[in-house]
C-alpha cells in the first residue's frame, strides 16, 4: 500500500527533527533509561505529528507529551498548535474519575479508551472505533520504522563488533 | 382482450379471405365458451382454472383441427402451391394461436402458468387465496427456481413498496414470506423487510447505526490480524485491546533497543525512504565487510568532514587499530552515521 509507505516516511521525518532537536537540547553523557525515554517520547510526537490532523489521538498524545517534555523548549516548537486546541479537554479528562462498567462490552470499550490517548474524551462509541483504528495504523508505522532502524543499527553494530 | 386476438388472427389470415370469416366465427364461439366458464370460476380457485386451461388447450386442438379440415377443403381446390403457402400460415395460426392462449392467460393470474407448468398430473387443489400462494412457492422450489426467484423478489418488493400504504398486501407478502423461509438465501432480506413494518423511521435509523458499526468492525478486521476467528462485539473489542497493546509494548522495547544500540541518540538515518532505506541496507550488508572494519578513524570529525557517500569504499587500506572500547564504540557510532553514507 503505497499510502501506509508514505505514512511511514512522514514518519521518519519528522522523527529525525525531533530526536534532533531533542539531542540539543539534552547533555550528552545520558542513561540508558532517559535515552530509551527520549527515543520513546520523540517517536510518539513525531508519530503524532505525522497525523496531524482532525483525530482526537493525536492532539491527546501530543499534550500527553508535551507535559513530560515542559522543560526542553524543542518540542515546544512542535507541540504549541496541537495543545492549545486540547488544552481545556485535558481537563476535564482528570475529572471523569473512574465508574465500573458492568457488561462485557462496555468494560472493553472502557479499556480500549484507556488504551488509546484521548479515548476517554470520546462518548460516541462510533467514533471511538474510528479513532483506534487511526491509531492502530499509526501505531504500526512506528513499529515498522523502528525496527528497521533497529535492525539496520544491530547489523552494523554486528560487523563492527565481528571485525575487532 | 377479444380485440387482440381478433387483431392478430386477422394479421395472420390476410390472404385467406374466404376461410376468415369462418375462423372469426370459431374463434368467438370459442371466446364465448371461455367467458362463459371464467365468469363461472369467480372463486379463482385453481381447480377450475385448470380445467379452464385444459379446456383452452383443447380448444385450441379443435380450433387446429377445424382450421385444418377447413383449409384442406380450400386447399384441394387450389393446387399444390397453395399447400406451401398453406404450411407457414398453419405455423402462424398456430403460433397466433398460442399467442393468443398466452394472452389469455397472463390477465388470469401468472401464478397460474406456473401452476400448469409444475403440475402436469391433475391435482385437484382445493385452497384459498393465500395457502395457495404457500403450495405454490413448494411447488416452485420443486421445479423451477428462476419465476420462484422472481416471485419472492416481486412478494417482497410488494411487500417493501406497500408497506405503508396497504396492509392487504403486507399481510399477503407477510405469508409469503412465512412460506418461503426456508430458503437460505433471501431469508436475510426478508426478514428484514419484515420487522421494519413496525416504527419504520425509528428502525430505520437504527438499522443504519448498526450498520456503520458494523461496517467499522470488519474494517478493523482488515487492519487488526486475527480477528476474523471472534465474532461478536466482546471478541472483537478484546483483539482490538490486544493489538493496541501489543503495539505499544513493542514500540517500548524497540525504543530501548535502538537506545542501548545508540548511545549518542543519533539515529543514522536521513531523509530517505524505506525502501531506499531498506535497499541501502542491503547493500551495506552485502559489501565487503572489510571497508568497515579498515576504517575505524582515528580522526574521527575529520573522516566524518570529508567521508561522503564515499566512505562505504574508503580509500584507506592502512590498519589502523582502535586503542579503546570507548573509543572504538564512539568512533564505531559515528562511523555508522557516516558509512551508511548520512550526513548529519
Amino acid at each position: 500500500m503505497s499510502t501506509y509507505n508514505m505514512v511511514k516516511q512522514e514518519f521518519i521525518k519528522k522523527w529525525i527533527t525531533t530526536l534532533h532537536m531533542l539531542d540539543c537540547s539534552v547533555e550528552h553523557p545520558l542513561n540508558v533509561t532517559e535515552r530509551k525515554n527520549a527515543i520513546k517520547l520523540s517517536s510518539d510526537i513525531a508519530m503524532a505529528a505525522a497525523r496531524s490532523g482532525s483525530t482526537v489521538w493525536s492532539r491527546a498524545l501530543i499534550s500527553r507529551s508535551g507535559n513530560k517534555t515542559a522543560n526542553k523548549p524543542v518540542a515546544r516548537r512542535i507541540l504549541k498548535k496541537a495543545r492549545n486546541r486540547l488544552k481545556n479537554r485535558c481537563l476535564t479528562l482528570r475529572r471523569n474519575g473512574n465508574f465500573t462498567a458492568k457488561s462485557g462490552v462496555r468494560k472493553r470499550t472502557e479499556l480500549l479508551k484507556s488504551l488509546v490517548p484521548g479515548g476517554e474524551l470520546i462518548k460516541n462509541k462510533d467514533y471511538l472505533i474510528r479513532e483506534t483504528l487511526d491509531y492502530i495504523v499509526y501505531l504500526r508505522a512506528q513499529v515498522d520504522v523502528m525496527r528497521t532502524v533497529a535492525a539496520v543499527d544491530s547489523v552494523t553494530g554486528n560487523l563492527t563488533n565481528d571485525n575487532k | 382482450m377479444l380485440e387482440g386476438l381478433v387483431s392478430q388472427e386477422s394479421l395472420s389470415l390476410n390472404s385467406m379471405d374466404m376461410s376468415v370469416l369462418e375462423r372469426l366465427k370459431w374463434v368467438q364461439q370459442q371466446q364465448q365458451q371461455l367467458q362463459q366458464v371464467v365468469s363461472q370460476s369467480s372463486n379463482n380457485s385453481p381447480e377450475l382454472l385448470h380445467q379452464i386451461l385444459q379446456f383452452h388447450g383443447s380448444n385450441n386442438d379443435e380450433l387446429l383441427q377445424g382450421s385444418f379440415s377447413q383449409f384442406q377443403m380450400i386447399g384441394s381446390g387450389f393446387g399444390p402451391n397453395y399447400n406451401m403457402g398453406y404450411g407457414p400460415q398453419h405455423e402462424a395460426m398456430d403460433g397466433c394461436i398460442s399467442r393468443t392462449s398466452s394472452c389469455q392467460m397472463e390477465p388470469v393470474d401468472t401464478m397460474e402458468v406456473l401452476l400448469k407448468n409444475g403440475t402436469k398430473e391433475d391435482r385437484p387443489i382445493s385452497l384459498k387465496n393465500k395457502r395457495k400462494q404457500e403450495v405454490k412457492t413448494r411447488e416452485e422450489e420443486n421445479t423451477e427456481k428462476k419465476i420462484k426467484v422472481e416471485a419472492d423478489t416481486e412478494s417482497s418488493m410488494k411487500g417493501k413498496s406497500n408497506m405503508r400504504n396497504r396492509e392487504a398486501s403486507s399481510e399477503t407478502s407477510k405469508e409469503t414470506l412465512k412460506g418461503v423461509s426456508e430458503i437460505p438465501k433471501l431469508d436475510y432480506i426478508h426478514v428484514r423487510a419484515r420487522r421494519g413494518q413496525a416504527t419504520d423511521r425509528h428502525s430505520l435509523a437504527e438499522r443504519a447505526r448498526r450498520e456503520k458499526i458494523s461496517k467499522k468492525m470488519k474494517y478493523l478486521q482488515d487492519i487488526v490480524p486475527g480477528c476474523n476467528k471472534v465474532t461478536g462485539k466482546a471478541g472483537m473489542l478484546d483483539e482490538i485491546i490486544n493489538y493496541v497493546q501489543c503495539l505499544q509494548r513493542q514500540v517500548e522495547f524497540l525504543s530501548m533497543k535502538l537506545a542501548v544500540l545508540n548511545p549518542d541518540l543519533e539515529l543514522a538515518v536521513e531523509d530517505v525512504s524505506v525502501k531506499q532505506f531498506q535497499a541501502y541496507f542491503t547493500n551495506v550488508v552485502g559489501s565487503s565487510k572489510h571497508s568497515i572494519m579498515v576504517d575505524v578513524p582515528l580522526f574521527p570529525l575529520d573522516h566524518q568532514g570529508s567521508l561522503d557517500l564515499s566512505a562505504i569504499n574508503p580509500n584507506q587500506t592502512t590498519s589502523i587499530e582502535a586503542p579503546s572500547a570507548s573509543w572504538e564504540s564512539q568512533s564505531q557510532s559515528l562511523y555508522n552515521t557516516s558509512s551508511l553514507g548520512f550526513q548529519y
